[in-house]
């Protein structure tokens, strides 16, 4: 080997040594920045509220948003889980996500908003106790039961391709509302996420 | 030589010879060894207490602080330890810790690993982690989601492994690794149970492409006139079911009073990888076939020195286990296992395809350290005593600071047997038992029902 690499090699073994040292934890209200960096190719809060905003938008100028205004008492509504159809675990962020809209909702004194401990004892009366999940074919008959007129839920699917270099996941998630009794979609809007790793 | 640029010679080989004491890391192997001595006492809970220690975590339930680097594989081995015990909640926390950060190492691995590979320690670079690996960990971690009932995050796992197995088939051309039919097996009963039978059906014509999935029919049979997906062999297998009806008719169906076990048994350890150091002279013997023409030569040249000429490189230990025979009890009668995939003899053929190029690695990290020996020596002058035992010192020191790299996820199953049948409706009795671990349980399966029961004996 000729010594003339030497001197190159010494930076580039001394570079792979050091990096990485001098951790410290970080406050988010302190330093805003950290909520930009993307650090994994599930949802964060940054994916959640940009989806929530483009989406809540447009649920606030939608139809059925002024039919809801107009009723008087306001009508029940029950908000289901996210069906996810991704390789990714995003349930918590998706729960998360409904929570917003939830908020958003019970803020909004457009409808009643019936309380998701209620709505886990219904799916549990429903589906059995060996199985006590939500099954999206049955939401419906949780509606019914619970006195809901309409329900909100949402499904997110994903396409998740991996090369030598690179991971990419591109979200595609659904909000929708549902009449109970006719099961007619009253409202959706759909919503883009993309995160990769590269 | 005018004196700057002797110095900024030494320099360099001052950085050089430094740069290994900042990694600071003995191999990954000792960092296992309590570990490993714990499972093979059988003493799961001890092992995992080791592990915590290696990760300065004070318990099970904490993750490290930092898992980007190595602790990701102990994170996967404690996670393999934990669903031996059937702490099933944990070990999918970690399996999905170790998950992506695994997936960030392979996709961050770059030049300058190879750099460091290359010049002074084996275990220098990122982990790249193996097929097997890969597609083990969604495969086990499936099984996690299954044993706790849980479709949803079974479905995750099961579209994951799909990404990777794509990637490895397509990008990599490793068309036929036997752990995909495990993976595909699960990830079938995962879709049949939730009722999505195409899918399911998909997925278990690629488990019926491997041996050990002679239970599958049955539910191929039952599931696919539900579905749409036909493949040669699927069509094969229902023209095969119709000739049995013929001659046998009245078989059980899908309508009768019964529900449906899958057991999943993992036995023994694959093997782990061990350091070695051995004379160059003998390594030129043992590897003649693996190292080209030129590095033969200096290699020889070094040899022929006889000065702290050795190469560290890693091997393979034996594994364990893998020959014990599992047994399975339901209410008392045994249940026949077939194998599913012998995992052990998946890392040996992995280890056949990348031995030779880490032995060329280890010798060229031997000719590099002869050569930061030549450069201290011609900077302080070639018959200076002190530069002569400087440059030795220097070769010596990175002799021994050559890590061989042996890092590998040392608690996968050796080997993985499985059974799948029906029976009736009711509570039911469970034993497991394979390598002196054994696990009982009881289940109540309904009508139409099901429960997956599984043992990790990682002796």
């Amino acid at each position: 080997m000729k010594l003339r690499f030497l001197p190159l090699l010494s930076i580039a073994a001394l570079g792979l040594t050091t990096a990485g040292c001098g951790k410290e934890v970080v406050r988010g209200s302190n330093d805003p920045s950290i909520d930009a960096h993307a650090l994994s190719t599930g949802l964060d809060k940054d994916d959640i509220q940009r989806a929530l905003h483009e989406t809540l938008n447009n649920l606030r100028a939608a139809p059925v948003m002024n039919e809801w205004r107009s009723t008087n008492p306001p009508p029940n509504v029950a908000i289901f889980p996210f069906q996810n159809s991704t390789s990714e675990h995003i349930d918590s962020m998706l729960d998360a996500l409904l929570g917003e809209a939830e908020t958003w909702l019970v803020e909004s004194g457009t409808v009643q908003v019936i309380s998701r401990e209620r709505q886990t004892q219904m799916i549990r009366e429903v589906e059995g106790q060996q199985n006590a999940v939500f099954n999206p074919a049955h939401a419906a008959r949780y509606g019914k039961q619970l006195g809901a007129k309409y329900l909100i839920t949402g499904k997110v699917s994903g396409n998740d391709e991996r090369s030598e270099d690179m991971r990419r996941v591109q979200y595609f998630l659904f909000l929708q509302v549902i009449d109970v009794e006719t099961s007619a979609i009253r409202w959706q809007r759909k919503t883009y996420v993309t995160k990769a790793i590269k | 030589m005018n004196a700057l640029s002797k110095l900024g010679r030494l320099a360099s080989v001052a950085g050089l010879v430094l740069a290994p004491w900042l990694v600071g890391c003995g191999g990954h192997t000792a960092r296992t060894l309590e570990m490993r001595s714990a499972l093979d006492a059988g003493n799961a809970k001890g092992a995992i207490k080791a592990l915590d220690e290696e990760l300065d975590v004070k318990d099970p339930k904490d993750l490290p602080g930092d898992i980007k680097g190595d602790n990701a594989i102990l994170v996967l081995d404690r996670a393999s330890i934990q669903q031996g015990l059937s702490e099933f909640s944990l070990s999918k926390r970690d399996f999905e810790a170790a998950d992506k950060a695994i997936d960030m190492l392979d996709l961050a691995r770059n030049a300058g690993d190879s750099i460091g590979e290359y010049v002074f320690s084996g275990s220098s670079g990122r982990y790249q982690a193996p097929p097997y690996e890969k597609l083990m960990i969604n495969t086990l971690n499936m099984l996690n989601y299954l044993e706790t009932r849980d479709l949803n995050g079974a479905r995750i796992e099961a579209r994951r492994l799909s990404v990777i197995q794509k990637y490895y088939r397509d990008n990599l051309q490793n068309k036929e690794n036997p752990v995909v039919g495990l993976g595909s097996m699960l990830a079938g009963f995962t879709f049949e149970k939730s009722g999505e039978i195409d899918e399911a059906l998909r997925y278990y014509d690629e488990a019926l492409g491997f041996t050990g999935f002679g239970t599958l029919s049955e539910a191929v049979r039952r599931i696919a006139p539900l579905g749409q997906y036909r493949s040669p062999r699927i069509k094969a297998l229902l023209h095969e079911g119709e000739k049995d009806d013929k001659a046998a008719p009245g078989l059980q169906g899908a309508d009768d009073d019964t529900g449906e076990v899958l057991f999943v048994v993992g036995y023994g350890r694959v093997a782990h990888k061990i350091a070695n150091r051995i004379p160059i002279g003998l390594a030129l013997t043992y590897f003649a076939g693996s190292i080209q023409p030129h590095d033969a030569a200096a290699a020889n040249k070094l040899a022929a020195q006889g000065l702290v000429t050795w190469i560290n490189f890693p091997s393979l230990a034996p594994g364990r286990g893998k020959w014990d025979i599992p047994s399975c009890k339901l209410d008392g009668q045994y249940v026949q296992l077939e194998e599913a995939v012998d995992v052990d003899r998946q890392v040996r053929e992995e280890w056949k395809k990348i031995e030779g190029k880490i032995i060329v690695s280890a010798i060229t990290r031997l000719i590099a350290r002869a050569a930061v020996g030549q450069g201290i020596q011609t900077a302080a002058g070639r018959d200076n005593v002190i530069g002569i035992l400087a440059s030795l010192g220097a070769q010596a020191t990175l002799t021994a600071l050559d890590t061989p790299d042996t890092r590998s996820w040392e608690t996968l199953p050796a080997r993985v047997a499985v059974a799948r049948m029906r029976l009736p409706a009711g509570k039911h009795r469970i034993v497991i038992d394979a390598r002196g671990w054994q696990r009982t349980q009881d289940v109540v399966i309904e009508k139409g029902g099901w429960q997956v029961v599984s043992l990790m004996a990682l002796r």
